[in-house]
């Protein structure tokens, strides 16, 4: 006796699973992808969000390889990839809806789609391989650091949600702190002595013009930047004078740095940026970094 | 004698059967994990409406089916048992349909882990999965295509065929969605 029913119920599943990848390949060609987003949209509005004016979202891949860190500003998009030793991707892109398509080179790709604070997607062409991410909308601290164009000045914006902190200087004579908040893409700080910071930031950079004392205003850009790049600060006491010190600190470990004692400035120690901390007069301090909702200007 | 023709013809009829039928679940896992290797990621499949993310529903539609294939132990235990009483009809009506159900909620997920993902080697958790994935379907092509022989079938093959599909959705599933919802958070 032969049964017939184990068959039907293999041929079932054959052909659904055939309907299911023929619709992929519709909904997958380039070019179409609109048209699939637009049948899928009405049933999949209440969990789908339009993408946000400006967010950071960073996370992980489903391995734990790579970190992801994509900012959004409007309908641009950028992220960084990074899988440490030095295998580190930027790429670029725009935001279609909830949805973000970006790219970069060696046909690295980044697509990724929010629901909610998340967002959820695929890294592929990355060291070979195809990564599945999540991402959380971050409003933990992110720093952006530069110079201005002229490269007078050294700069670093640090900045933990809608709040602002930085530290610009020229290592020897010019220095200003300066306090503010982000709100959208616009930034916005001032400090003592008429020393104020105006900045957008678009994709994973910030630019504007910094004034570090009245008719001293320099253009700048900036970078969204990894440790050690920062603004660093220690209060410290030396023979016998209360002396403030800031840093700027690039990405690549670059560093300007200047000392206030009393009225008098002088280039900063140099900061051992493994340990945070630096040798002055014979002792060693150690500095500690300032986040975006530290106060470094006080009223 | 007969004792000659006894032993001989019940190896002789189910060895075939059995033989195509795993030969056929082989190719079955072969053909998933060969295509989910080669085909380049589409980075992009079909939603499905209701849940917070592509993720999410495929994480919710196997666990559903890792839910029916827990009721298609429990049957198919009660159905395999000997007992002096038969398994009443209902019970095979309940088996077949749950595994019905449970292996028709892992298509659309394992077309989109294939199409969009492919067959990932970069962590023992998705390794485990790809290669899991790829036997929870060989068992079931190789159980169906015993089932159509059953007749001739010794009592254990559909038996070891399912508990091998059961314990491969498990892992499937725990490799997936239970990472998910462990890593990510239960929601829908």
């Amino acid at each position: 006796m032969r049964k017939r029913g184990p068959l039907i119920t293999l041929a079932c599943v054959v052909i659904l699973a055939l309907i299911f990848l023929w619709a992929n390949t519709l909904v997958a060609k380039p070019g179409s992808t609109a048209a699939a987003a637009k049948t899928t949209a009405p049933a999949a509005a209440p969990a789908a969000t339009a993408a946000p004016l400006h967010a950071l979202y960073a996370g992980r891949s489903s391995g734990d390889q790579v970190t992801v860190a994509i900012a959004i500003n409007g309908a641009k998009a950028a992220a960084d990839l990074n899988a440490g030793q030095a295998s580190e991707v930027s790429l670029q892109g725009s935001v279609h809806g909830s949805d973000i398509t970006l790219s970069g080179g060696d046909g690295v790709r980044l697509t990724g789609s929010l629901a909610g604070q998340d967002m959820f997607g695929i890294v592929s062409g990355f060291l070979g391989q195809s990564f599945p991410f999540s991402a959380a909308q971050t409003v933990v601290e992110a720093v952006y650091a530069g110079t201005s164009s002229g490269d007078q000045v050294t700069l670093a914006v640090a900045t933990d949600g809608d709040s602002a902190a930085a530290y610009v200087c020229n290592g020897r004579t010019v220095e200003a702190w300066l306090q503010g908040s982000v709100n959208g893409n616009q930034v916005t700080l001032s400090g003592r002595g008429g020393a104020s910071l105006a900045g957008s930031l678009s994709g994973l950079a910030m630019f504007g013009t910094v004034t570090v004392s009245a008719g001293q205003s320099f253009p700048f850009s900036a970078e969204l930047s990894p440790r050690p790049a920062g603004v660093y600060q220690a209060r410290i006491t030396v023979n016998g004078l209360a002396t403030r010190i800031g840093w700027a600190v690039l990405p690549d470990g670059t560093q300007l740095g200047v000392a206030v004692a009393g009225t008098a400035k002088s280039p900063a120690p140099p900061l051992d940026l493994g340990n945070d901390s630096f040798v002055l007069g014979g002792a060693t301090f150690t500095a500690a970094p300032v986040a975006g909702d530290d106060t470094v200007v006080t009223p | 004698m007969s004792h000659q023709a006894v032993a001989g013809p019940p190896r002789d009829q189910y060895a075939r059967p059995l033989a195509a039928a795993l030969a056929s679940g082989c190719a079955v896992a072969i053909v998933v994990g060969v295509y989910a290797k080669l085909h380049h990621p589409a980075h992009y499949a079909l939603d499905v409406a209701g849940f917070s993310s592509p993720l999410y529903a495929k994480a919710w539609l196997t666990t559903f089916a890792a839910v029916f294939a827990v009721v298609q132990l429990a049957t198919g235990y009660l159905i395999t048992r000997r007992q002096a009483v038969a398994a009443p009809a209902w019970l095979g009506a309940v088996h077949r349909w749950s595994g019905r159900i449970a292996v028709l909620l892992t298509v659309p997920v394992v077309v989109h882990c294939v199409y969009a993902l492919g067959f990932g080697t970069y962590s023992v958790r998705v390794i485990a999965h790809s290669v899991f994935g790829c036997i929870f379907y060989a068992a079931f092509v190789a159980k169906m295509l015993s089932l159509v022989r059953r007749d001739v079938m010794p009592r254990w093959v559909i038996p070891v065929l399912g508990g091998v599909a059961f314990a491969s959705l498990i892992v499937v599933w725990a490799t997936s969605s239970l990472w998910l919802f462990t890593t990510h958070g239960w929601h829908f």
